[in-house]
């Protein structure tokens, strides 16, 4: 008898405290790989995502203090849709960041059903325009992408003739279809398309068929480790041919590989010099990673800062801040004075923002081709 | 050409992945441990040898001589600190299993934080390929991991046949009793069995952190490839993971002569299962019946 009060007292005490300090903070989770081959991306992101929330909460955006629930994704869907589950019913936050194309079209609905936000700043799948009202991106989309790239390839340099390298993966196949429309479209051929699966590291044999195939440039549509795999085995196995790809080039390891010198990548243009407000967030990203800060960077930490002036509307509107009122304050004011410039929600969740050509030349950023 | 260029690129593979093998076959053998933390000793010491070659500087030999005392020194200290003291108290496998995966996701994590979470590389000529015929590409590390390979299965073979240690590692696997019988302290010779197993691994480690590059989640996919390799050449038999992961490897490349890339590790599986149904006792292993 006496025990049972002991415990009841425990689990009444533990309650008020998990009560009290859910009262004390407004909570968003962020569902993102921080483990396993691509949490290189999900340090990076969460790292942007931590010193947006140092932002808000130094110049006291809110009324109470933001925390950001970090879940690990492992950047597959069924550890996304675990963690959102987590973050949904447990953490129970009305916001959620979120990555990869797989991942998001795997926790979409659970965002939907919940009416809990989630934001894209990393996944440039073009189908995730089309996830519902509750799904947010602040990344340009892949076909937006290749819709600068493949014109400046085919027309300009003269490569007519692409190879598709692509994981077998809702990316992977987004890139297919992009790709199938947006080369003929130019005046090129798609000269041969190899799937990899997720779990391949091996890409000798891969480079033996690309030789085969005789291209004028080859088109690498993965992410992760496994993007700089293919990279670097297809130089270090006779692929002379220029190399591309989308926005997952840009990653720290890949600006430093010797093998990734020379592949032009697009990405949307990030310019942190621009504003007080970039210079001050690549200042801190600096510090805090030792690493320049690209366009990811940006995503994450304006991803953060759209709830917080979203929610920070919502107080002064004197209106609770869920997921269905963030919607709605977002429908009504939907452009943000952001890191890049100023930035403008679409009806469908996205946002259009110019696309750079780079090209890996060793450094952090790469240099600007077009 | 297509097939000859798939089967250099699939004996490289092989090489590498009979390395890789060989330990964890040798240890589970000899100790009956399933050691899931074999990919830990494999990232381990290619981390070490890609920061002291890479990063310092320092000569190949040494930061081998690194790589391997760091990798022997790992498999002690999990025989000594977590299977024994599992084992003492007469723990299950699932204990075992728990305990040692739990290690590899610390031993990932740390690895993660201090080395940073992307791919790390050994940059080295050796590994970038020539044409030597019409279309037929090789790299010099195709030749020394293979060389090697040759190498260190002929000293194992010697040290487990020839040596007293080698075939108190081989009894050890056979009656525990009997060892000591002999006079032989079975602990000892179960450390023995993780110093070497977890040693022979770091070839297999360095050419991978000069070819396809390290990550700190490699060892999950090291343990993968371990596991196939033993159960394809036979449960326990040192030989037969050798054989078994130079099998896996030409699988994986000749797989792409006729079917799409995608299929590559499928066909992998389709060898293990192809195994499992018609030779569960794999290449090398020992017929036994259900009693």
């Amino acid at each position: 008898m006496l025990k049972s009060r002991i415990a009841a007292a425990i689990a009444g005490a533990l309650l008020w405290v998990g009560g009290a300090m859910a009262q004390e903070t407004i909570r968003i989770g962020a569902n993102l790989p921080m483990s396993g081959p691509n949490a290189e991306l999900g340090e990076i992101f969460s790292r942007a995502a931590s010193i947006a929330v140092n932002h808000i909460n130094a110049d006291k955006m809110l009324s109470k203090k933001l925390e950001l629930v970090i879940e690990d994704s492992q950047a597959t869907p069924q550890g996304g849709v675990v963690a959102m589950n987590k973050l949904v019913s447990v953490a129970k936050v009305p916001y959620v960041l979120s990555a990869y194309t797989a991942v998001s079209k795997a926790i979409a609905p659970i965002g939907d059903r919940a009416k809990v936000v989630s934001i894209n700043g990393g996944a440039v799948g073009p189908d995730l325009a089309e996830l519902g009202d509750y799904f947010w991106n602040v990344i340009p989309l892949v076909n937006f992408e290749a819709e600068v790239l493949i014109p400046f390839v085919v027309k300009e340099k003269g490569l007519k003739n692409i190879v598709l390298i692509f994981v077998d993966d809702p990316l992977g196949e987004a890139v297919q279809k992009v790709l199938r429309a947006e080369v003929p479209k130019a005046g090129g051929t798609p000269a041969g398309e190899l799937q990899v699966q997720r779990s391949t590291q091996q890409f000798a044999s891969i480079a033996a068929k690309v030789r085969e195939l005789k291209p004028d440039a080859v088109y690498i549509a993965s992410f992760g480790t496994q993007e700089n795999q293919i990279i670097k085995q297809l130089r270090d196995n006779g692929i002379t041919q220029q190399l591309m790809s989308y926005s997952a080039m840009s990653t720290p390891s890949i600006a430093t590989l010797p093998e990734a010198k020379g592949g032009w990548y697009t990405v949307q243009s990030a310019d942190f010099t621009a504003s007080a407000l970039g210079q001050r967030v690549a200042k801190e990203y600096k510090e805090l990673s030792g690493k320049d800060a690209n366009a990811y960077v940006a995503n994450y930490y304006n991803a953060v800062m759209v709830f917080g002036i979203l929610a920070q509307q919502l107080e002064k509107a004197g209106k609770p801040i869920t997921g269905a009122n963030l919607l709605e304050q977002r429908r009504a004011s939907p452009t943000f004075e952001l890191v890049g410039g100023k930035m403008t929600f679409q009806a469908n969740g996205t946002v259009a923002a110019p696309v750079q050509i780079r090209e890996v030349d060793g450094t952090g950023a790469g240099k600007l081709v077009k | 050409m297509v097939f000859l260029q798939l089967f250099l690129n699939g004996l490289q593979l092989g090489a590498i992945y009979a390395l890789t093998a060989v330990g964890f076959s040798l240890i589970f053998g000899s100790t009956k441990i399933f050691h899931v933390a074999h990919g830990s000793a494999f990232a381990i010491s290619g981390y070490i040898y890609w920061w002291l070659a890479s990063q310092l500087d320092v000569a190949w030999p040494v930061a081998t001589l690194a790589a391997v005392l760091a990798a022997a020194a790992f498999g002690l200290l999990m025989e000594r600190f977590i299977y024994r003291p599992i084992q003492r108290h007469e723990a299950s496998f699932f204990t075992v299993f728990i305990a040692a995966f739990g290690v590899s996701l610390v031993i990932q994590n740390l690895i993660g934080s201090v080395a940073g979470r992307g791919m790390e590389t050994v940059t080295t000529p050796l590994s970038r390929s020539v044409e030597i015929m019409d279309g037929l590409f090789v790299a010099p590390i195709s030749a020394i991991s293979i060389g090697v390979a040759i190498l260190v299965f002929t000293a194992l073979s010697y040290f487990l046949g020839r040596t007293h240690v080698g075939i108190a590692m081989r009894a050890l696997s056979e009656n525990p009793d009997l060892v000591r019988v002999f006079g032989l302290d079975p602990g000892r010779v179960a450390q023995w069995a993780f110093v070497i197993g977890s040693a022979v691994v770091v070839p297999g480690a360095i050419f991978t952190a000069m070819t396809a590059g390290l990550n700190p989640a490699i060892g999950t996919h090291v343990m993968l490839v371990s596991l196939a390799a033993t159960i394809v050449g036979g449960i326990g038999s040192v030989r037969g993971a050798a054989c078994g992961g130079m099998l896996l490897g030409l699988a994986e490349n000749l797989a792409y002569w006729k079917l799409d890339p995608q299929w590559s590790e499928a066909v992998t599986f389709v060898v293990l299962f192809a195994f499992i149904i018609f030779r569960p006792s794999g290449f090398f292993g020992t017929p036994t019946a259900a009693r």
